[in-house]
Formats: structure tokens, C-alpha cells, sequence
């Protein structure tokens, strides 16, 4: 992938910002738009905006995973929280996991709260390992 | 007991568990020790990274998306798509008098089957060099055993000394002559119970060399009885890359330690022209820009900011030291090529081999016009400049007058005389590998000859007059050399003595 490509890919993301936060609309409008008018190179100028897209959205994502399924209640107040943490935009991903075995583990883009029972018996086997 | 039972259960009850923020990303490349991450946005430059199963890497690049880390380990079992988590500490190693006579990988982890290092204080491999506040001149000389180097090259504690030469020309030996030589200081100073003696500690980094080498210099070590003082830090050829490249930087943070303090060390860095290139591995497979013999652009920076870490800190900071003496392969002679004029620019004088000398049987072939040492005469001991002070150039004078004779052979008795003199202190000069000689011994000689005791004995005879002379001396005459050693000078009444001594020994030398 050429260097022109990247810096191109990173100037239409840019563009699909409004106030720091991707639009839907304003990206799927820049797709089109590019497929239309097929500039040199388009082929990995969309690959790589499409990987922008994809890192964005790992960073804005919330991944709450437990080994049951969190009340309503209990899942509002982790949107809350995660909201005052990280600012609006998140979305939030809700998961069962039985093998956690208990505790919840949060990921938002690479900050990870891992509270869950399945990370604290890794560490102890790690310990054991080490020693 | 029902007692018991509710106070555990209130204690359990009451437990609180922490959770800490932990940042992770996710393999997306791996390939050539080096991989290439998604996420780990908190990662700081040099940071270690936890791959998982106890392999660790470090972070190196840090880009707008990903972030490259180069493996410290076996990288076979890292796969795509594998979490990686940051650790928050940077690359450190132990350090301490517990690594002495250890032979230790690029992690301080040891290589000798000596069971585990006794340490409880690491560095971290990449320091900030003491500042100017910190420093003072050099002023105490690191005597290297060596003659022709103690004579005419002085190196002081806190210089950076280049040795540099081509391939088998003896650039390794003058680093374990000089290790060997702080070794045997050492124990006299030890045994003589002489508190104000500084030892020297050495560390002997060897980067890319054969594994057969660095088993051949821990048994020379071994043997000379140096291995008590000395550190070997080994990241051999068939090491990776990465570990070639950090290798120097570990070796420099023990010896720091030994400098933060208040102590003398001596670190030999085996050689830094592998070291560029396995540099140059690493930036090209993590894709940096090269540049001229597709060296990356920060190649100069990088052996300047590890030799400046070599220094003389003032008293106020423990009056401790860190003599660096980095080795430079040059193929052909070529001493204009791009790492040696980087390390010549960088070091405070440099000790050239000439492989045309070392075929002649001049050894140490030090060439004497190319070789300089900035710093180190403001280091020599009185009785050493006193006799030394004229050697150098009287060689160079003779260098020139003999390949001008070679054309004539009528020369009149000044230069004659020159040229005789000539032969007889590169005679002199020739030492065998290995044996060190002490400084009052060296001094003695020196004197001996500038006052032409060595004038009337065949050139041939010359090394036997010399062994001869000295067994004299130190066997025969042994409060007049410890006169000399204690005053470090040659007062009239001591040449006095030296010249009534030598008189009466060449009465009976055959």
C-alpha cells in the first residue's frame, strides 16, 4: 500500500468526523463517492479507510462480558459509568461468557478491567510458573 | 468456635478486591522476531510487553495504529490475533556485585549453570548519560598492563578508548590484557591490604561473536584468576538480532551501577561494528528508513548515547567511573568507512592495529602515528611521563628514518644511533599476550632505555636482557622498586639507585 493511499485514507476519515466522532452517514456518502469517480488507487485507499474505520470503532466499543447475564438494571449503570469515563459515542456490547466462571471484564478500545474469576486463577497459575 | 466461624465470615465479607486497568492489543503481524500490534495505546517507547507464557517484547515503534515490538525470546509460539499487554516497566537488568564471575545473556539471565544471579537492584537498559554537573576530568589512569599502550596511549578511568583494527590483528586481546591486568592490580592491592587502591570491576560484552570465542575468553579469564572481577555479558551470532542489539546497553547498566557507587569499572563492548549491523537487522524488519549502507539514520545515536553513559563522576556524586574501551572491526584498513569514523568521532582517542606489524611479530601491533589518545595523559603517573614523555615521537622519528635508510647506507652516527635505539624499543615494545606488566616495571624499562642501558645488547638479545633485567630487579632489588612504586616518580636519588642497579646487573647478564 502506497504512502499517497494511507495519507488519502486518513484525510476522507478525517472528513467523516463531526466534533471528534465518526458519522454513519458521512461514511457510507464518502464509500459511494469513491467508487463513483474510482481515483488511482482507490482499491487501497478504501481498504485502509476501512481499517480506520474498523480501529475507530474498536476504540469506541464497550465490551462487557459475564458469566451470567447482568440485569438491566446492573447494565445501565455500567453505560453510565463507561459514559462518564469515556465520553458519549460508546457502544455497548453485552456478552454471556460462562467460562469467566464469575466477575465481569470490561474492554474499551485496549483498556481492559478484568475483575472476572477465570483472570485471577490465570495470574495465580502464572505465579506458580514464575516461583 | 462459632466465634471463629463469624469472624471469618465478617473478615470475608469485608474483603475488597481491586481491579486494575490493564491495556492490550492484539498480535496482527508476527514474522522475523518482530510483530506488529493493534490497540496497546499506553505503550511507552522501550516499554516491555507480556506476550503471554513468559515471553516478553519490547516495545520499539510506536505509529498512529500499531506499535512494533521486537521479541526477546522464543517468537515460535506467538500467533495472529494473540493478546499482548503492557506491562509498565521498561527493559531492566540486575545488577551488582552478585553478577561478578558470571556469565550472563542480554536479560542478566545466567548462561554458566551457576544456579540463580544473587540481585535485588535492576537498571534500566536505556539511561540518560550523567549530565555535565555530574562530571570531572580524568585524572586517575587504568593501567592496561600493556606497554606499548600504558607508555604511549594512555587510557584514564571514565576515557572511551576506540581499539579498532581489521580482522586477527589482536583487538580482543588488548581488552582481556586489560581485564586481566585490573584483575591482578586488584588482588596486589587486596593482598597488600592498600585501602586507598580503587579496584577496577570489568564487563565484557561480546555481540555477534562465535560461541567458540567467548568459551575461549571466559577459560583465558578463568585461568588468569580474573573471574572474580569481571562480568561477562554474551549475546553470541546465534542470539537474536534484538538481543545483539541490546546486549551493549545491559553491559552498560552494570557497570553504571558500579559508577553510581563510587566505583571504578571497565566495560569492553566485543564488537560494536556487529552491533551496528544487528541494529541495522532490526530497524529494516521493522521497517524503518535506512539510510547510507542501509544503516537507520539514528545509527550515530546510537553508539553515542551508550559510550556517553562512560564517564568520571565528581566526588559529589561518589567519585566513581565507567572506562569504556569499544572494539571496531575495519576491513582492508579502512578506517574512512561509515561505523568506524562514527565510533573515531565519538570516543576520546583510538588504538589502531596494523595487521602489516602484527605479520612483522610486532606485538601489540599498535601503530604508533594512528593511534592517539586524547584524554589520557592528564591520567599518567609521574615516572611513566618522565620516560614516556619523548617515546612516541622518537618512534614515529624512527619509523621514517628507517624506510629512509633503506636506500642508503651512508647515514651519520646521530641517526645511526636514532635507528638503534629505533630497533631496540620496538623490541621492547613487544610483549607476549596475556601477561601484563606493572606499572613500575613498565616504567623501569622505559627509563633503562631512554638512559641507553639497551644500547650495547644485540637487538635479538634484547626481550632476554629485558626478562633478565626485570627478575633482577624485582627479585634482587625489591625495596628499590617498591621505593619507586610509592613515590610514582623518579626522584634523583632513586635513578641513582636504579642507575648503580642496572650497572651491576649488566656485569653479570650473559
Amino acid at each position: 500500500m502506497s504512502k499517497q493511499a494511507k495519507r488519502d485514507a486518513k484525510s476522507l476519515f478525517r472528513n467523516c468526523q463531526i466534533n471528534g466522532i465518526l458519522d454513519e452517514k458521512r461514511v457510507l456518502q464518502t464509500v459511494d463517492e469513491v467508487l463513483k469517480r474510482k481515483p488511482r488507487g482507490f482499491g487501497a485507499i478504501l481498504s485502509h479507510f476501512q481499517r480506520l474505520i474498523k480501529l475507530d470503532e474498536a476504540a469506541r466499543t464497550a465490551k462487557i462480558e459475564s458469566a451470567t447475564a447482568l440485569t438491566p438494571d446492573l447494565q445501565n449503570n455500567y453505560k453510565e459509568i463507561l459514559t462518564k469515563r469515556y465520553g458519549q459515542g460508546l457502544y455497548f456490547i453485552f456478552q454471556e461468557n460462562p467460562g469467566l466462571l464469575g466477575g465481569v471484564r470490561v474492554q474499551v478500545g485496549s483498556d481492559v478491567f478484568d475483575g472476572t474469576v477465570r483472570a485471577r486463577l490465570n495470574e495465580l497459575n502464572e505465579s506458580f510458573k514464575a516461583a | 468456635m462459632s466465634n471463629l466461624l463469624q469472624e471469618i465470615e465478617s473478615k470475608i465479607s469485608g474483603a475488597q478486591t481491586s481491579v486494575a486497568k490493564q491495556n492490550v492489543g492484539i498480535v496482527r503481524e508476527i514474522g522475523d522476531g518482530v510483530a506488529k500490534i493493534e490497540g496497546l495505546t499506553d505503550a511507552m517507547l522501550n516499554e516491555m510487553l507480556d506476550f503471554g507464557n513468559g515471553v516478553t517484547g519490547l516495545a520499539l515503534n510506536l505509529e498512529e495504529t500499531e506499535v512494533g515490538a521486537v521479541i526477546l525470546g522464543d517468537y515460535t509460539g506467538i500467533k495472529e490475533g494473540q493478546e499482548v499487554r503492557t506491562t509498565g516497566k521498561l527493559l531492566s537488568v540486575p545488577v551488582g556485585k552478585g553478577l561478578l564471575g558470571r556469565v550472563v545473556n542480554t536479560l542478566g539471565l545466567p548462561l554458566d549453570g551457576k544456579g540463580p544471579i544473587k540481585s535485588d537492584v535492576s537498571y534500566p537498559v536505556e539511561k540518560i548519560a550523567p549530565g555535565i554537573i555530574k562530571r570531572k576530568s580524568v585524572g586517575q589512569p587504568l593501567q592496561t598492563g600493556i606497554m606499548a599502550v600504558d607508555a604511549m596511549i594512555p587510557i584514564g578511568r571514565g576515557q572511551r578508548e576506540l581499539i579498532i583494527g581489521d580482522r586477527s590483528t589482536g583487538k580482543t586481546t588488548i581488552g582481556i590484557d586489560t581485564i586481566i591486568s585490573q584483575a591482578v592490580q586488584n588482588r596486589a592491592a587486596e593482598a597488600a591490604k592498600d585501602t586507598s587502591y580503587r579496584p577496577v570491576y570489568s564487563i565484557y560484552v561480546a555481540v555477534g561473536q562465535k560461541q567458540s570465542n567467548i568459551a575461549r575468553v571466559i577459560a583465558v579469564l578463568e585461568e588468569a584468576g580474573a573471574m572474580p572481577y569481571t562480568i561477562i555479558v554474551s549475546a553470541s551470532a546465534s542470539d537474536s538480532a534484538t538481543n545483539q542489539y541490546l546486549a551493549p546497553f545491559a553491559g552498560c547498566s552494570m557497570g553504571e551501577w558500579f559508577m553510581d557507587n563510587g566505583m571504578d569499572a571497565l566495560i569492553i563492548y566485543d564488537d560494536l561494528s556487529k552491533h551496528a549491523v544487528a541494529y541495522r537487522q532490526v530497524s529494516l524488519v521493522l521497517k524503518r528508513p535506512s539510510g547510507r549502507e542501509a544503516y537507520p539514520g539514528d545509527v550515530f545515536y546510537l553508539h553515542s548515547r551508550l559510550l556517553e553513559r562512560s564517564a568520571r563522576v565528581n566526588e559529589k556524586y561518589g567519585n566513581g567511573s565507567l572506562t569504556a574501551l569499544p572494539i571496531i572491526e575495519t576491513q582492508m584498513g579502512d578506517v574512512s568507512a561509515y561505523i568506524p569514523t562514527n565510533v573515531i568521532s565519538i570516543t576520546d582517542g583510538q588504538i589502531y592495529l596494523e595487521t602489516d606489524l602484527f605479520y612483522q611479530g610486532v606485538r601489540p601491533a599498535v601503530s604508533v602515528g594512528l593511534s592517539v589518545s586524547r584524554v589520557g595523559s592528564a591520567a599518567q603517573i609521574k615516572a611513566m611521563k618522565q620516560v614516556a614523555g619523548r617515546i612516541k615521537l622518537d618512534l614515529a622519528q624512527f619509523r621514517e628514518l628507517a624506510a629512509f635508510a633503506q636506500f642508503g647506507s651512508d647515514l651519520d652516527a646521530a641517526t645511526q644511533a636514532k635507528i638503534e635505539r629505533g630497533k631496540r624499543v620496538v623490541e621492547i615494545f613487544k610483549q607476549p599476550q596475556f601477561s601484563p606488566l606493572l606499572v613500575e616495571v613498565q616504567s623501569v624499562i622505559l627509563w633503562a632505555a631512554q638512559n641507553g642501558y639497551f644500547d650495547d645488547v644485540a637487538v635479538e638479545k634484547v626481550k632476554d636482557f629485558q626478562k633478565k633485567l626485570v627478575d633482577y630487579l624485582t627479585n634482587r632489588k625489591a625495596d628499590l622498586m617498591g621505593r619507586l612504586s610509592k613515590e610514582k616518580a623518579f626522584s634523583d636519588a632513586i635513578a641513582g639507585d636504579f642507575k648503580s642497579a642496572i650497572a651491576e646487573f649488566k656485569q653479570t647478564y650473559k
